[in-house]
């Protein structure tokens, strides 16, 4: 199953591991907007969560009330171990490709 | 007002989400569309956060992530996954409180009961005429030709088509297997025991038992209507003439010659031929000699033409052979456009609208007219059950109140009143398929051609019925379900629901008062109709009725009978007539007023002194002369309105002078003051009077006897003396003309049927709601009564408002009926009728108020005879 990940999936799961502890909706869309210059709507972002959740890659878990958003709670997501695991497949296959290159790619 | 400090997100579009969520948990999803409107803001300003915060709930409502949210949230952990089970509890607890409210049950069974079984009859003649001519083994291949005739005055589609289509088509198009031609019109007179008995039938082509899957008894199928003057008899004809007796090969004498029979067959049904007798279509050429039906390209009227095409035809080549025939049929009516059609044969019945069709022609309108009428009162019994279920709110409503803090949602308690509901309205269908069955022979035999109709209850009728109950039990189901689910659980515990369902309010009285409406409107009917009867035989059609006795003629020498009976004391006077006046004339006859034009008229053949003896009066001319017809010309009497008729052509030359289809040239030497020969429901058509002793059929005695059994037992000697084989039958010209009539006496039963079921459902509804208002206000009455309040003001305090209700249908029925009933109903059933009169209205109102009333006082006389201090201590 090497390679199942798509590659905005790949993207979502490397950024949940990159915010750590505070891997929540909008923090996730700002950070893929800052760094990869995406504008993400909200809708899009949370149908990816939710299949990268089905597909057991991440779990969530509400966190506590705060002052800010009206008292509404985040919900924040973790990787679990098998989307641990996809994440190394896939740059295995992204590593085995590159070193097997028949073309010069580094620039 | 000061706007807020920081400003908020657009209240739209939280709406829009928060509804598309329902019970979905976005809690999140909220907290992030805020947060990012507040960080917004800061940047990008109100209107743009805004906006952004709109987008972003569209890309939510349609995005993956909510769908599953809601998904989620509509599998709660307290909906059980047996659903069986809830079922199941559903109709426990339905069937439990229909034990305990055995009133509300019974008013609400019965009535629906009574209400659904026109709609059964109806469904069932349905089922029954979409299956018609589908037992055809060749039904597929089989086409009527239809002919679309459009000119300057009509555009009708009728079901027959040119006499010369049938052979022109049969020898010019290979693809054709047979072509069956059937005539209408075959109306033979057998002489059976000194009786004559008419029969209807048609003239059938020789391939008819080929082609069609009629099954014959007895006789060759292939050869049963090859000879001219054979004759087929379905199984009852065969029954009444011969008895037991085999009817193979036995001879019947008609006026029209000796008819052999070769064949007997079972009764129609399911079909939509509709006849008694058939003979070869050979015998109609030998009748009418004269003609030639090959080269007839302009009668289209009575003729029909079925074609039964070979296997694998393609409907193509049908359309296209049609189209070619029509162009052909187009070339001999230059005036009129002319296109045939062609329509299968399980498909002619139900017909939508066609002229001129063959059989009894069951066309679509009726039938939804009828279903329209059975809908009608089964609506009362609909509103009754909602009436009533909201009315016994009071005994529900805690019941409800306690499921709903158990957990149950709306939907379930929907779901639990529409089950209940249904099974309440699945009990009144075993009811109602008796009183269908009850009703249903008495029904079908007012309806002309019931006979061809196979009603019996077969599994189809059945799933129909079935059908049909659920779709009721859920439209009456709905809406006390969408009122019993919006209580609020803590009003109902509380008990505070009984002061709102004390009264009749709102929704409730708009349908009450439309169920006195509806029942007011039929019981008027019934007045009306009633009033009509009484109205035609009393009304003076022109021409003297009473003392004047007919005698059909049989096969005795008229002029001797005539002589014979003019001997007798008691006769004043005796005529002769081809038809009775004041009973319905088929005869027509075709007459040109100046050799171009043609117009159809009424023709009747009379004897000697029919105008003097009859009573009638003469405008012009006279009538004494009619006898001194020469060969060239015939002197015939017209009544005012052949006149009128006549004027529009501008006749040429003399306009007293026509010629009829035959050739024979009349000449008019009187005109008849306009009368009704035929009764009441046809307009006066043109008529014309021909003098013939020989055609006549009737003797018309004028009789003045003070023992008239005696005179006609002396009359029936006389008959004897002259002949022995014919019988003597005399019957009075009145009685006949009542017979006549007998339509107005079904439609008489029809309405009183329809009215009483009516009547007899909102009555029932009347009661329910009377016991149930009262029974709420028990305790107010016994402290009213405690308080010293008089039996009579109790009385007014409790039935004021049905009171007014039933005052208020009866103010919006009295007017509606009026127009309707005076206005359309009359004037189209009944072209001479004098309208609706003021006494049947106040009858049948008063008779409904009576009714009503009974039912309110009968209620309240219970409640308020009941002593008051054990009904303070009951609650």
């Amino acid at each position: 199953m090497k390679g199942y990940l798509g590659e905005f999936e790949e993207l979502v799961l490397l950024t949940i591991a990159n915010l750590g502890s505070d891997a929540y909706g909008l923090a996730l869309i700002r950070d893929i907007n800052e760094r990869a210059g995406r504008n993400l709507s909200m809708g899009g972002m949370h149908s990816t969560l939710t299949r990268l959740e089905e597909k057991g890659y991440i779990t969530s878990h509400l966190g506590e009330p705060t002052r800010e958003r009206g008292g509404r709670r985040k919900r924040y997501f973790e990787l679990t171990n098998s989307g641990i695991a996809s994440l190394n497949d896939m740059k295995a296959l992204r590593d085995e490709l590159w070193a097997n290159a028949k073309v010069n790619l580094s620039i | 007002m000061k706007k807020s400090r920081t400003p908020s997100p657009p209240r739209l579009a939280q709406r829009i989400f928060q509804w598309w969520a329902g019970s979905a948990d976005t809690e999140d999803l909220l907290g992030d569309l805020d947060e990012q409107f507040v960080y917004n803001l800061q940047t990008k300003g109100r209107r743009r956060s805004q906006w952004i915060y709109s987008l972003q709930v569209c890309s939510l409502l349609f995005s993956y992530a909510l769908r599953k949210r809601k998904r989620a949230a509509s599998y709660s952990t307290y909906y059980p996954n047996n659903s069986m089970a809830m079922l199941q509890n559903y109709f426990k607890i339905a069937i439990r409180n229909f034990q305990k409210q055995k009133l509300f049950t019974v008013i609400n069974i019965v009535g629906l009961a009574l209400g659904m079984s026109i709609c059964l009859l109806a469904l069932s003649m349905f089922v029954s005429i979409f299956r018609f001519d589908e037992f055809h083994t060749q039904k597929d291949r089989i086409f009527q030709v239809n002919t679309r005739i459009a000119d300057r005055n009509q555009k009708d589609l009728y079901a027959s088509t040119f006499n010369a289509v049938g052979d022109y088509m049969g020898e010019k198009y290979p693809f054709i297997e047979q072509v069956i031609k059937i005539k209408s019109g075959f109306n033979p007179e057998i002489h059976h025991q000194g009786n004559l008995m008419s029969f209807h039938g048609y003239f059938a082509g020789s391939s008819f038992f080929e082609t069609f899957s009629f099954p014959l008894i007895s006789g060759n199928p292939a050869t049963a209507l090859a000879e001219p003057f054979s004759i087929i008899l379905t199984k009852s004809v065969a029954e009444t003439l011969f008895r037991d007796t085999n009817p193979m090969g036995k001879t019947l004498e008609t006026a029209t010659g000796t008819y052999r029979v070769t064949g007997v067959m079972a009764d129609l049904k399911q079909t939509h031929f509709y006849f008694q007798v058939l003979t070869s279509h050979q015998t109609y050429e030998i009748l009418h000699a004269g003609t030639n039906l090959q080269s007839d390209w302009k009668t289209y009227r009575n003729n029909y033409v079925y074609l039964l095409l070979k296997p694998n035809t393609s409907p193509e080549a049908l359309r296209d052979a049609l189209a070619q025939v029509s162009a052909r049929a187009s070339e001999f009516n230059p005036d009129r456009s002319i296109i045939l059609e062609s329509t299968k044969l399980a498909r002619i019945i139900p017909s939508w609208s066609i002229s001129n069709g063959l059989g009894v022609g069951w066309d679509l309108p009726t039938m939804i007219f009828f279903m329209a009428l059975g809908l009608l009162i089964l609506m009362p019994a609909i509103f009754n059950y909602t009436n009533l279920s909201v009315a016994r709110a009071l005994r529900r409503a805690k019941e409800i109140g306690i499921r709903k803090v158990v957990g149950a949602e709306k939907n379930q308690i929907r779901a639990q009143f529409v089950v209940e509901t249904i099974l309440l309205t699945f009990l009144a269908l075993i009811g109602s398929i008796f009183i269908f069955k009850l009703i249903q022979t008495e029904f079908l035999t007012m309806i002309i051609g019931a006979d061809s109709l196979d009603t019996s209850l077969s599994l189809s009728v059945l799933a129909v019925f079935i059908l049909f109950s659920l779709i009721i039990g859920i439209v009456a189901g709905i809406f006390p379900a969408m009122y019993f689910s919006r209580l609020n659980p803590i009003h109902t515990i509380k008990g505070e629901i009984k002061s709102r369902s004390g009264g009749v309010s709102g929704i409730r009285k708009g349908l009450f008062v439309f169920q006195f409406f509806v029942s007011l409107v039929f019981i008027i009917g019934v007045g009306a109709i009633t009033k009509q009867y009484a109205y035609v035989l009393n009304y003076n059609h022109g021409f003297q009725s009473d003392n004047i006795l007919a005698v059909p003629f049989q096969n005795i020498d008229k002029q001797v009978v005539i002589n014979e009976f003019k001997t007798h004391p008691d006769v004043k006077a005796v005529t002769a007539a081809s038809n009775l006046p004041g009973l319905p004339l088929p005869i027509m006859v075709d007459i040109t007023p100046n050799e171009i034009d043609t117009l159809t008229v009424h023709q009747v053949f009379i004897g000697e002194d029919f105008i003097e003896n009859m009573g009638m009066t003469l405008t012009w001319g006279e009538s004494g002369n009619q006898q001194r017809s020469t060969r060239n010309e015939e002197l015939v009497l017209v009544n005012e309105q052949f006149l009128r008729s006549t004027a529009v052509f501008g006749a040429q030359q003399d306009s007293l002078v026509f010629s009829l289809s035959d050739g024979t040239r009349c000449r008019i030497v009187g005109a008849l003051k306009d009368f009704n020969f035929e009764p009441l429901n046809e307009l006066i058509q043109p008529l014309v009077f021909r003098y013939s002793l020989a055609e006549s059929n009737f003797a018309l005695l004028t009789v003045h006897s003070k023992d008239i059994k005696k005179t006609i037992n002396d009359l029936d000697a006389i008959w004897t003396g002259i002949d022995q084989k014919a019988s003597f039958e005399a019957s009075f010209l009145d009685d006949k003309i009542e017979q006549a009539y007998y339509f107005l006496v079904i439609q008489i039963k029809i309405f009183g049927f329809l009215s009483a079921l009516a009547i007899v459902i909102s009555c029932l509804g009347l009661l329910g709601m009377v016991s149930y208002t009262t029974e709420n206000r028990t305790k107010e009455i016994a402290i009213r009564k405690i308080m010293g309040a008089s039996n009579n003001s109790l009385y007014y305090t409790l039935t004021k408002d049905f009171v007014k209700l039933i005052l208020i249908a009866a103010v919006i029925a009295i007017p509606f009926s009026y127009f309707f009933y005076d206005m359309v109903l009359l004037r189209v059933f009944l072209s001479y009728s004098d309208g609706l009169g003021l006494p049947e209205m106040v009858l049948s109102i008063a008779f409904l108020f009576l009714v009503g009333f009974a039912a309110i006082y009968w209620q309240t006389f219970r409640v308020t005879r009941e002593n008051p201090a054990s009904n303070l201590r009951h609650e």
